[in-house]
């Protein structure tokens, strides 16, 4: 149990007799990239909204760094340590892409009701967005509006969003999807070091990055963790073949 | 934005050339129109906060501008009539000193402003729209049935109240005040839209999901910014009832409400003189079609609808293309 940041014990919800998720039990460890993989409509991004707080469960429990925050909203949740990435891109679409990386900086610094203080004074939030905007490779995009950025550099901004908040855990919702080759390899190094901080539960379709990525991978179908366990378990398992359609991995 | 800038610039000389130009002629009708144009002008910079720069649609605001009305026409006819206001727990009586008066108003209508707030704010969209129009139709329907301050008829304060060594009711004087005030707004409403709060608050216009997610409480900046959009609405009606020295129902009418949005969506959502332009050019319609039709206000949905399907950012978003184009 010490060595979890992230406890999820019992965690169901249900629409009518729809069960979404199913008495999911899930585990991350510190340092460690959780993969959590599954067919569509398995319940992955549910579970993660869950998670976050955007969907309230029906029952059970989520602990956090020791601290059950079952209770707790969404933007409590975000408060205390856990930073997510959206499905589909969820940026700010007016903003600059430094706008967006200082916008998620704001709360951490306790700038966000400074009324009359000037953004574009504060040297300290700019310098530490510009750091976040080189470690996500967009520093050269840093004042083109976020709708105008690519799919990919979307994806790299949303990273980028969940980076500046400093989190406790890190929650991925396929962000790689729309990613080139140098865009995914450039992810996977980034998260191979920002794990040692605060550990990563992955959502991702890229079996080769979740394979290069994942200490454990479980497994989710009809909202339920069928399988759980090291790259080398799950790729042998047989059951996790059948959820794949006989997908081989 | 650069050409935005030198055009605000011209909107500044005319707020000074106009008075000037009815002190050179002799009309002082002038000068109370451009005094009409600044303050309601005030009371769209206002509502901008909330609806231009926050998405806040409220069709409540005509509340926060009574209530500044009233505030000001009570304590100034208790003033006139040298009557207490109220005598627990402490002997209050009214006031005709702008000074006094004005922090007053302010206080109120920041307090209604976050009452109303906090019961709006849990609802979004149409029924946020909805809910807020009630809280104020329930402020009109409480002034028409309040007997005390003139009900139905309403108030009249025959003298502008006093601010120390000004004539008030000099059109001149009484506009030079209301322009410090409207100065005072667009600095007010600058400063908000370019520090980390105003970042957080244009961003929830945008995407309020994403904010949340990074730990930014939505309702509670969305609160503070509903207050200071009410309270600067609160001066705004202020002012206009020592401008028109009466106060009456008719400025918590869901059309005073109705008015105040259409001078934001007219002179541009979300641009800082935008309410400003909108107040001068629906009272520049007023003056000029009024003059040939009582129906002038049909004129005034044609454009309004032109606006909305062409013009989205409004007149001056429209004068901001048509440079862009030119250059």
């Amino acid at each position: 149990m010490k060595n979890k940041i992230l406890n999820i014990k019992n965690l169901s919800k249900s629409y009518g007799a729809f069960k979404v998720t199913d008495e999911i039990a899930i585990d991350l460890n510190f340092d460690e990239i959780h993969a959590l993989i599954g067919p569509n409509g398995a319940g992955k991004s549910t579970l993660i909204k869950q998670i976050v707080g955007s969907v309230k469960h029906d029952i059970g429990s989520i602990v956090l760094d020791q601290e059950d925050i079952t209770d707790l909203n969404d933007v409590e949740r975000a408060k205390i340590g856990i930073s997510r990435t959206f499905q589909v891109s969820s940026i700010i679409p007016k903003f600059s892409a430094l706008d967006n990386i200082i916008l998620s900086l704001l709360d951490k610094s306790k700038e966000t009701f400074q009324l009359f203080k000037s953004i574009r004074k504060n040297k300290g939030l700019d310098a530490k967005a510009k750091k976040i905007l080189r470690e996500i490779e967009l520093s050269d995009k840093s004042n083109i509006l976020a709708s105008e950025l690519s799919h990919g550099d979307r994806r790299k901004l949303e990273v980028g969003l969940a980076l500046a908040m400093d989190p406790k855990v890190f929650l991925f919702d396929e962000p790689m999807a729309g990613l080139d080759e140098s865009g995914t390899k450039m992810m996977i190094n980034l998260f191979k070091k920002i794990k040692t901080n605060s550990p990563i539960l992955l959502i991702e379709h890229d079996m080769d990055a979740v394979f290069a990525l994942a200490d454990r991978v479980s497994v989710i179908n009809y909202g339920k963790i069928v399988a759980t366990g090291t790259v080398d378990q799950i790729r042998s398992n047989v059951l996790v073949r059948d959820v794949y359609l006989g997908y081989e991995i | 934005m650069i050409i935005e800038k030198f055009f605000n610039k011209w909107i500044m000389f005319f707020l000074i050339l106009i008075p000037t130009c009815g002190v050179i002629f002799d009309e002082p009708y002038f000068i109370t129109l451009a005094t009409k144009v600044v303050i309601l002008g005030i009371a769209g910079i206002g509502l901008n906060l909330a609806l231009g720069y926050c998405g806040l649609i409220s069709l409540g605001h005509a509340a926060f501008f009574g209530i500044g009305g009233y505030v000001t026409g009570i304590l100034s006819f208790h003033a006139l009539n040298d009557e207490v206001l109220f005598s627990w727990p402490l002997a209050v009586s009214g006031s005709s000193e702008m000074l006094i008066i004005w922090p007053i108003a302010i206080l109120v209508s920041a307090l209604f402003s976050f009452i109303i707030g906090l019961l709006s704010l849990r609802t979004s969209g149409v029924y946020f729209i909805m809910i807020t129009l009630a809280f104020a139709q329930m402020l009109y329907f409480f002034s028409i049935s309040w007997p005390n301050y003139g009900g139905e008829d309403g108030l009249s304060i025959y003298m502008r109240n006093s601010f120390p060594m000004v004539n008030t009711m000099d059109p001149l004087s009484f506009y030079m005040i209301s322009l410090f005030w409207l100065l005072f707004s667009i600095f007010i409403s600058l400063r908000l839209i370019n520090s980390p709060f105003g970042m957080s608050f244009q961003a929830i216009k945008q995407n309020e999901e994403r904010v949340k997610s990074v730990g930014i409480e939505t309702f509670k900046v969305k609160l503070l910014v509903f207050v200071i959009s009410g309270t600067i609405t609160g001066l705004a009606g202020s002012l206009y009832t020592d401008l028109n020295r009466f106060v009456s129902p008719t400025v918590l009418d869901w059309h005073t409400s109705g008015e105040i949005m259409v001078f934001v969506i007219l002179g541009g959502m979300a641009r800082l003189y935008g309410p400003l332009v909108g107040a001068a050019f629906f009272i520049a319609l007023e003056q000029t079609l009024g003059s040939y039709t009582e129906n002038w206000q049909f004129w005034l949905g044609l454009i309004l609808i032109l606006v909305i399907l062409y013009a989205r950012s409004g007149i001056l978003g429209l004068f901001d293309k048509k440079l862009k184009h030119e250059k």
